[in-house]
């Protein structure tokens, strides 16, 4: 008779992992893991579904389908639900069509022409210089030919301003050059009849007298107070390449910081507000100041108390306890740049405006595993136990990793929240969980990107970037060129692109590589290694990451091409060796958990 | 977008026989046997002085170099575009068909592959041909153009089916199996 | 600039107000060209197709409408040697055209005989024989010709985004609407696995017995049809001259190869082909669209399959603006079925602007009865359609329910109400959820069931997470998951009854009733085939005649006033 068969599942947030193994007195042999997508919000009922399935599949792995099992051991999962929001906080705005700061691809001419702002169909018979503005529906050719003539007319023709992409076009046919901004979208709303000056920078560079205060001072002719005044228009011309700024008598352009609500900060003792539009520095140092945090609320009405009630509500729904009695336990703001069209432009202009991204996460003590349990049991027709505490069997798990000894901490780097568990020298276990991880990262690159699309965030996250230079060559992020016998699918050329196991997939971003993968790296220490140092920090005794000796990194993220490798760099300096979990020496990150009730199963058996 | 007034010609003048071009930013646009002589419009009327001056422009807006050559011995548009990916400077070339089909090719793919087609010639336009010849330069420049985007419509089966089956017949009409094909030079020329 | 926009008017020249209203008749945005009939730009009508004839020596055809042996082309040579009966074809072409054509008209020839007369003529003689026969005469002879005595229809299903969710609810709106065969493809080729589950999925919650099939590439279309998760495969397209056939590396033999792997798991198929393609090539060699499309007929009957789509499928804008070009495609339909071929006539491309031209197009088919009248009616709105739109749509199901309650014709549908086709739309989807969970697919959310219960088009279902999709279809491909494995998934999570209907179609495959010509499933499962349901047709009062129950059924239509209360409607 074989000895009875045991699974351990451990249900995570995304991932549902099990672990077969037969166990007797001589302890567990393990069969064979498993990995499924979770079934629903952890520590819910719908959980039951990825559970069986989980087993199914390690029982198929160990070549056992159909298999009677005896026992399947469920972890005491912690429900932590997290939510993710971001605001930005500060923008710009154009009044009266003042300003078009835009880098359209191909600006025609060079330097800066200062004139009366005219119509083409107007254009003739004017005294002083003029900038001539060009409609919709123009032909290059044709204004060309228009504007040659109007200065052969003797008329000072010295910028223009096209709606269409022409302004290489015109720029080339003009017998006199001068400098020409095109995919001005809105160009019927430039002011007629006002003092306008142009500028185009050579290729390659920035524009330099647009984009200077005392440089529009003196294109203008204006005294100290309206200089003052001008002087977000240059900042907001900074960096761009072509530009046409427009002096109207109330015009202006402002940049302003955006009240997007306060949140209350609330430890054991007192309660602190901190507007989150002062951005993520000051809303961690609120939080850092009312340590232990208790619980945070958002102003409502504002997008930031709409995000935590969403939260809140979810765990409701989870748990089944009302809505007072659930508690936001921690949260982490991050700053980011998010590119956002200006208000007033007349050429779709894009600035890159401050925000602030929150995560924000909620915990309970109350889990429904035992309905699961009942669930399970009732589809495998098996006894169901529900086992140790996560972090305690996850810390063991990660014990198994070879060379590894105690005291040593644990940091599982998850979808939605980062973890940490130590198991001290006295057989003592802490965890934490604080807000923050994958998802976070991917909202991060998405937005910081551009890309309004989730799926390709998500691939830059995941996979290490390159450059198709040609059909037959990719050039990787670290500079080292691959080439390939078979030509590389047409629609990958030219392209940044993710170097995926299913291949090269294109980035929908016009930036290079260095940009990209600086975005990349940088959302992945704002959120992993801030947090794993933070998360770190909870459970070291006295604070002391000095004191934790090693650290043993798991989950998927602990897969991830260079996660490990940043937060190994920053605990370097704490004097901590820091590394990739190998449970059992086989398991690699994963199955920590799973195992783990296994183990401790089985050691219940021998010593009972 | 630009359309433009008053009506132009084209006149292909032939320079010499097609050869390779050495500039490294240069694209080739590649005319089959029947474009400009003896067909002067696309299936939905479009001049074939527009198609090509648009494409002109299109390269040269982004700063590109163009050189125009002309293909007798086959009406295949791969073989066409291909072709004239082979003499391009830079690998890339616009193959075009009379009726208007067009499609961007690169000298390292198969024949049969392309970098950008637009089957549908019912729905080629000035504005698209401008887009063309613009990621046309951008692809030669290395750069990494959007796509053209693609339209579609179902309809135009009944309305452009036949008439398309009409040209391709008459551009075979044309192919010339003892012409080599040969550089010219687009002449434009404005009647009104 | 697309085909909507009206024809430019010449400004100059004064047009009178009744002009202006012609020109802007949506008959007018369609394309009508002149005849070319040198390089085969003409319908069935040319001086340059040859004149019949044939010569046996040793039992062997040696020459073939004009040409010797030395001459043929490898369509001469599988015609010669595969499709013409060699026993009898010298005593047929000896009988006069017109001799035949009355033969296919008069009832009291019967099908038996036509059709074994028809095993030996040339090409060039059955041309010879249908040009005789005007548009009303071909109806009559595809009345008493066709295979099956019972007409049935198929539908596309379809979704622009690719949705399984949807192609499953529409799938099972039109089984339950009557459509006997389903036909699904793709916008992105790597969805296949995923739309062909929710296609076979929803089919069989709307009706058991329902055939389905996903037109892709060869290799990938025999893969889907051997695993079982299709049950016909229809895309096997075939040409009417060597050279447009070698354009395609391919040749008569390698397609015949292709019908055999089929045939060799039970599997139902037929090819495809139609008038108007290889002028559309460009390589018609001279010949008229009908000659070239009777080369494919006979090609199609030497190869072995049971059966042919034409109706020049998505060449029809070709003869569809050429003098006489639909006469012409009413005939191809004829010439397949007199071949004893089971026929899909087509009638499934966005054909004209004209509602009345899209009707006029169909009467033929629809009114004299086919295998398949289309092949398909798009079950979904035209926009969804991925074959590029059909000549009917969704839109058009009142329509055609009323032309056959007017007419009392069999076009193989029926008006369904409303509850019953939520009833089943809900129903579809929510067995797909459950598959989906099961299989460990892209969970399903209640959120789409509800979506695709009430859906019309694609816009109306959230989207789907695309990659996470793409990533299970592969998955479904490299487990090997089969028909068998979703009849179990089915049973498992409580939709006994659409199990037991899937394992029937599959149960079917070992049975090999589908390899019968012309064959489809009663709801309950009964094989109606040419062998069991034989086409009888011998002038009035035989044949197939809408009566009894069915009539009944096709009588409601979704407003029809009460005689016995008038103050209301029958429900």
């Amino acid at each position: 008779m074989r000895p009875p068969l045991v699974v351990g599942v451990d249900v995570g947030n995304s991932t549902t992992e099990a672990c077969a193994a037969e166990v007797d007195d001589a302890g567990p042999t393990r069969l064979a893991s498993s990995l499924t997508p979770t079934t629903g919000v952890k520590g819910t009922p719908a959980n039951a579904a990825g559970v069986v399935t989980a087993v199914r599949k390690a029982l198929e792995a160990a070549a056992r389908p159909g298999a009677v099992v005896d026992t399947v051991l469920l972890n005491e999962a912690t429900p932590v639900i997290s939510g993710l929001a971001m605001e930005t906080i500060s923008e710009t705005i154009i009044t009266e069509s003042t300003m078009i700061g835009h880098n359209p691809e191909t600006p025609g001419g060079e330097g800066l022409g200062v004139g009366t702002t005219v119509a083409l169909a107007e254009l003739g018979g004017q005294d002083g210089p003029v900038v001539v503005v060009v409609g919709a529906g123009a032909d290059f050719d044709d204004v060309a030919h228009a504007l040659n003539r109007a200065v052969e007319a003797g008329v000072d023709v010295v910028a223009a301003v096209l709606h269409g992409d022409d302004a290489v076009l015109v720029a080339n046919r003009l017998t006199r050059p001068v400098p020409v901004v095109d995919e001005v979208a809105a160009v019927d709303r430039v002011p007629l009849g006002m003092l306008a000056a142009v500028e185009v920078a050579p290729p390659g560079r920035t524009i330099r007298t647009l984009a200077d205060s005392y440089g529009l001072a003196s294109t203008f002719a204006l005294d100290a107070e309206q200089t003052r005044q001008v002087s977000p228009v240059a900042r907001a011309l900074a960096g761009t390449r072509s530009a046409v700024v427009v002096r109207t008598p109330e015009g202006d352009v402002t940049d302003r910081r955006i009240p997007v609500g306060s949140l209350t900060v609330s430890g054991a003792t007192r309660s602190i507000d901190v507007g989150v539009d002062e951005g993520a520095e000051a809303v961690m140092a609120a939080i850092g100041r009312v340590a232990p945090l208790q619980d945070v609320s958002g102003e409502p009405g504002t997008h930031v108390g709409g995000m935590l009630a969403a939260v809140r509500d979810t765990m409701v729904d989870v748990t089944g306890q009302p809505a007072a009695e659930i508690r936001i336990r921690d949260v982490l703001a991050v700053d980011t740049m998010v590119p956002v069209t200006v208000q007033g432009g007349l050429a779709g202009e894009v600035s890159r405006e401050n925000a602030v991204a929150l995560a924000a996460m909620v915990r309970t003590s109350r889990s429904r595993m035992q309905a699961v349990a009942d669930e399970v049991a009732a589809a495998l027709g098996c006894d169901v136990r529900i086992g140790g505490v996560e972090g305690e069997v996850a810390v063991r798990g990660a014990l198994t990793t070879p060379g590894s000894a105690v005291p040593v901490a644990v940091v599982d780097m998850g979808g939605g929240s980062t973890d940490a568990a130590l198991l001290d020298r006295d057989g003592r276990t802490v965890a934490v969980h604080v807000a923050g991880a994958g998802e976070l990262v991917t909202k991060l690159i998405d937005s910081e990107l551009g890309l309004d699309d989730r799926e390709a965030a998500e691939s830059v996250k995941r996979h290490p970037l390159a450059k198709v230079e040609s059909f037959f060559h990719v050039r990787h992020e670290d500079s080292s060129v691959q080439f390939f016998d078979e030509a590389l699918p047409p629609h990958v050329f030219g392209r940044v692109v993710t170097v995926t196991p299913e291949g090269l997939v294109p980035v929908p971003v016009r930036r290079p590589v260095e940009a990209v993968r600086t975005v990349r790296r940088e959302a992945k220490r704002r959120v992993f290694v801030v947090n794993a140092l933070r998360a770190l920090a909870q459970v070291a005794p006295q604070g002391s990451l000095r004191l934790l000796g090693s650290v043993v990194l798991l989950g998927g993220s602990a897969l991830d091409f260079e996660i490990p490798a940043m937060v190994a760099d920053a605990l370097a300096p704490h004097g901590v060796v820091c590394g990739i979990g190998n449970v059992h020496g086989t398991e690699g990150p994963r199955n920590a958990v799973a195992a783990g009730l296994v183990d401790a199963h089985a050691a219940a058996l021998v010593a009972p | 977008m630009t359309t433009a007034t008053g009506t132009r010609t084209l006149t292909l003048r032939e320079i010499g026989p097609a050869e390779r071009g050495t500039r490294p930013e240069e694209v080739v646009i590649a005319l089959s046997p029947a474009f400009g002589d003896p067909f002067t419009k696309t299936i939905v009327d479009v001049p074939h002085a527009e198609v090509i001056r648009q494409l002109l422009a299109g390269i040269e807006e982004q700063g590109g170099v163009a050189r125009t050559i002309k293909v007798y011995r086959t009406a295949d548009l791969a073989a066409i575009a291909h072709f004239g990916a082979k003499l391009s400077g830079s690998g890339i070339a616009v193959g075009i068909l009379a009726r208007g089909t067009t499609v961007v090719h690169q000298r390292d793919l198969a024949r049969l592959s392309n970098l950008e087609l637009f089957p549908q010639a019912p729905l080629l336009d000035a504005e698209v041909f401008r887009m063309i010849g613009a990621n046309a330069a951008q692809y030669a420049q290395s750069r990494s153009p959007r796509p053209v985007p693609t339209r579609n419509d179902q309809m135009a089966r009944p309305r452009w089916q036949a008439k398309a089956a009409l040209l391709h017949l008459k551009e075979f009409e044309c192919i010339d199996h003892a012409r080599a094909a040969v550089e010219v030079e687009p002449v434009i020329t404005r009647v009104d | 600039m697309t085909a909507v926009e009206p024809r430019p008017q010449t400004a100059e020249v004064r047009a009178s107000k009744r002009t202006e209203i012609l020109e802007n008749r949506p008959v007018n945005l369609d394309g009508f060209v002149e005849e070319w009939p040198e390089k085969g730009l003409v319908a069935m009508e040319s001086d340059f197709d040859p004149q019949p004839s044939i010569r046996v020596e040793g039992g062997r055809i040696v020459e073939l409408d004009g040409r010797t042996r030395e001459q043929f082309d490898f369509m001469d040579t599988f015609i010669a040697d595969h499709a013409i009966d060699v026993d009898t074809c010298e005593q047929a072409m000896a009988i006069e055209s017109v001799e035949i054509a009355r033969m296919l008209v008069d009832p009291r020839t019967s099908r038996a005989d036509v059709v074994a007369l028809g095993r030996g003529l040339t090409p060039a003689k059955i041309l010879d024989v249908v040009k005789l026969m005007n548009v009303v005469e071909i109806m009559m002879g595809m009345q008493k010709v066709r295979s099956r005595r019972t007409p049935a229809n198929q539908a596309h299903s379809t979704s622009a985004k690719d949705n399984p969710i949807q192609v499953a609810a529409d799938a099972a709106e039109a089984a339950v609407r009557g459509f006997a065969e389903l036909e699904t493809t793709l916008g992105v080729l790597r969805y296949a696995p995923l739309v062909a589950i929710g296609l076979q999925v929803g089919g069989q919650v709307g009706r058991g017995g329902v055939l389905t099939q996903c037109a892709l590439e060869e290799a990938t279309e025999l893969d889907l049809g051997m695993r079982g998760i299709t049950a016909y495969a229809e895309t096997i397209s075939i040409y009417g001259t060597e050279s447009v056939f070698v354009d395609g590396d391919d040749t008569p033999w390698s397609k015949a190869f292709l019908a055999s792997a089929y045939a060799s798991r039970g599997i139902k198929m037929r090819f495809t082909s139609g008038t108007g393609s290889e002028v559309q090539m460009g390589n018609a060699e001279g010949r008229s669209m009908l000659f070239l499309e009777i080369r494919c007929i006979l090609m199609a009957k030497g190869a072995g399959v049971q059966g042919l789509q034409n109706g020049s499928i998505s060449c029809i804008g070709v003869p569809g603006a050429v003098p006489g070009g639909i006469r012409a495609v009413a005939a191809e339909n004829l010439v397949a079925s007199w071949m004893d071929l089971e026929c899909a006539s087509g009638n499934d491309q966005s054909f004209s602007h004209s509602a009345m031209r899209r009707t006029s197009r169909l009467v033929p088919q629809l009114f004299s009865g086919t295998d398949f009248v289309c092949s398909g009616y798009s079950g979904v709105p035209n926009k969804d359609n991925m074959f590029a739109g059909s000549n009917l749509d969704t839109e058009d199901y009142d329509d055609w329910n009323t032309i056959q309650r007017d007419m009392q014709v069999d076009g193989g549908l029926r008006h369904v109400r409303e509850d019953v086709i939520l009833q089943v739309r809900n129903k579809a989807a929510r067995a797909l959820q459950a598959v989906f969970a099961e299989l460990d697919l892209p969970a399903i959310t209640d959120e789409e069931v509800e979506a695709a219960t009430y859906a019309d088009s694609s816009d109306d279902y959230p989207d789907r997470d695309v990659l996470a999709d793409l990533e299970g279809a592969r998955s479904v491909m490299e487990r090997g998951v089969t028909g068998l494995d979703l009849v179990k998934v089915l049973e498992r999570s409580g939709f006994g009854d659409v199990a037991e209907n899937y394992l029937q179609v599959l149960r079917q495959r070992v049975s090999g009733d589908l390899l019968q010509t012309a064959a489809i499933f009663t709801g309950d499962f009964v094989p109606l085939a040419a062998v069991n349901d034989a086409n009888d047709y011998a002038g009035p009062g035989t044949g197939y005649r809408l009566s009894g129950e069915r009539w009944e059924e096709l009588k409601k239509l979704r407003h029809v006033t009460s005689a016995e209360n008038p103050e209301e409607e029958v429900v």
